[in-house]
């Protein structure tokens, strides 16, 4: 027995994963669920469990390194393989170019990075993919559809995916990574381990929240996550200023949050006291015995904010560009927006913003955003453009690097050179031109 | 000056090297972000966040670890560092392999055929004793042996 066998020896299977681990489906499916088994005894897992439902992949891109090689896809597909479940994946890069501000040179790269991206969906379509559409990290929206149950076993990546399945619909997965995302759900098989397990769902932090109003959620998981890390916290104080019914703004509120935490730290799991489905289940129980604690007050998060790094060439730049919805934002928060921006250029008198910008949402959302009407009229007249894309593949080259951006994601802010402010300050430099 | 460790072959292989070392968490995606875009017989660590390692070159070499952290976009990049050959020789993680770098070392073990050393659980004394430069050599077994050069 080769010393890869006896390693794989150790978890249990069942007599069909057996079989399909002896090569009873064809050599490729064999090779997918030897990939799952060895995955599962690499993480201590005693055996596999069913995925319960559909699935949602980071691997939305046609660059070799970031995705799975296009002769890996075309052996899957020619294997006739295909995910147990469909599967939504991360937003598209951004070839949209009319709605980035893009120069030529910039346009050229692009062109070449995803030369391969049209048959590359061709193949995830062909993979289980659930449409053309299915592209936003934001899958789990009413009007895109791909919203879990609580208790469904995943096996899901794209950190701001994970942690908000986890944590406010209930269902179960860990982070995964790029392929191996894919490979489980072609098995239909994830390892039972990590917070696929009960033990591993308790909270080891107590966040205290302190502050007398609701705190940016950007800022809030940011330091949240620099402190737990991978841990899994239980927030206290927010059920001063959030809906215990999840209505929509606390949905955004701990989608923006679940994002800045897994970004800053590896946070794939946080509860809310009163809030989240497990927080209510089970009350202060969630909490393990040998917990530690960190109050989060103003003083806190103005020192995180101060210390983040200023990365644009000339730091007294005016701003060039503006990319919001990272992650993707809803439809009431694309209101918002709307609503503020056109306040302030009517306070000024102005008709249009000064900052080049880009707000992202999911296809689905920016249909309906058409089909309502008046925000898209105020966004378009103001000089918003509207992508379904990623503003993050835009700074997969060098042609961003260190140009005057500035966002409200915590997200975009930690990977790129990409300066953060708060919302209602982004407004103002919109409208003004200027920090 | 010879020091033992024993920790988990979850990858196993006979293979030597020299070390690499970063005593915070291994952001994959970030140290790898500029080594995937061409063959390449380096692969300089663009992780500006990672004190230890900003800067040098990982191609080759036994990188050793506490954990991964970070994107999961990450778990594509072993496969294609491998590709472009400019991959290390092996992983070394001092606490048990974390999701992220398990599932993009298999597959890239299985979908390639060509193997980056992987043992985890070498406990937190080995981070405190290896240090960058360190002739390492690494047994089938999770044997690991440090030989300091000059001690």
């Amino acid at each position: 027995m080769s010393p890869d066998a006896a390693h794989a020896a150790n978890i249990r299977l069942t007599p069909e994963e057996e079989d399909v681990l002896a090569g009873s489906e064809g050599p490729v499916l064999q090779r997918v669920m030897r990939t799952v088994v060895q995955y599962g005894e690499a993480l201590g897992a005693e055996r596999l469990v069913d995925i319960s439902g559909d699935g949602h992949l980071v691997i939305a891109y046609a660059i070799p390194g970031i995705a799975p090689s296009l002769e890996m896809l075309e052996e899957l597909v020619a294997a006739g393989l295909r995910t147990k479940y469909p599967f939504t994946l991360d937003p598209r890069p951004p070839l949209d170019y009319d709605n980035w501000a893009l120069d030529a040179q910039q346009v050229a790269v692009l062109d070449g990075m995803y030369r391969d991206q049209a048959r590359y969906e061709d193949l995830l379509l062909q993979l289980g993919a659930r449409d053309a559409d299915a592209y936003t990290c934001r899958p789990f929206l009413e009007e895109v559809g791909n919203t879990p149950k609580s208790g469904d076993i995943l096996a899901w990546s794209e950190s701001a995916c994970v942690v908000y399945a986890n944590s406010v619909l209930g269902a179960r997965t860990n982070r995964n990574g790029a392929i191996m995302d894919l490979l489980c759900n072609v098995a239909g098989k994830v390892p039972l381990s990590g917070l696929l397990d009960d033990g591993a769902r308790r909270a080891t932090w107590r966040i205290d929240v302190k502050t007398a109003d609701l705190p940016l959620p950007q800022l809030l998981g940011a330091a949240i996550g620099r402190r737990v890390l991978a841990d899994v916290p239980l927030v206290s104080g927010l059920e001063r200023f959030l809906s215990a019914d999840l209505d929509a703004p606390t949905r955004d509120y701990l989608n923006e949050m679940g994002t800045a935490c897994a970004t800053a730290g590896a946070v794939g799991l946080f509860h809310v006291e009163g809030i989240t489905p497990e927080a209510v289940a089970q009350g202060m129980d969630i909490l393990a015995a040998d917990h530690r604690t960190y109050v989060i007050d103003e003083d806190v998060l103005a020192d995180l904010s101060a210390s983040y790094p200023v990365l644009w060439r000339d730091r007294d730049a005016r701003p060039e560009k503006c990319y919001l919805g990272c992650p993707h934002i809803s439809l009431e928060q694309i209101e918002w927006w709307a609503r503020s921006i056109s306040a302030a250029l009517s306070e000024q008198g102005q008709a249009r913003i000064k900052v080049p910008t880009t707000l992202c949402a999911a296809p689905q959302t920016l249909a309906r955003l058409g089909a309502d009407g008046s925000a898209m009229r105020d966004l378009e007249a103001a000089g918003v453009m509207l992508s379904a894309g990623c503003p993050m593949q835009l700074f997969d080259n060098d042609l961003a690097a260190g140009s005057a951006i500035i966002t409200n994601s915590t997200k975009l802010r930690t990977y790129t050179n990409a300066r953060f402010f708060p919302d209602r300050r982004i407004v103002e430099i919109l409208v003004g031109g200027d920090i | 000056m010879l020091l033992t460790f024993k920790g988990r072959p979850v990858l196993p292989g006979n293979v030597t090297g020299v070390a690499v070392v970063s005593h915070g968490g291994f952001n994959t995606y970030a140290s790898f972000f500029e080594s995937i875009h061409g063959p390449s017989d380096e692969a300089i660590c663009a992780d500006s966040g990672n004190g230890d390692l900003f800067g040098r070159d990982l191609a080759d070499k036994v990188i050793c670890v506490p954990s991964s952290t970070g994107s999961t976009s990450g778990g594509a990049v072993w496969q294609r560092l491998i590709e472009m050959g400019n991959a290390p020789r092996a992983m070394l993680f001092s606490k048990a392999i974390d999701s992220l770098a398990a599932g993009g070392l298999i597959v890239a073990d299985l979908w390639t055929g060509r193997r980056i050393v992987v043992v985890d659980r070498l406990g937190d004394a080995f981070l405190e004793t290896v240090v960058h430069g360190d002739a390492i050599t690494i047994g089938d077994d999770g044997g690991v042996v440090i030989r300091r050069t000059g001690a």
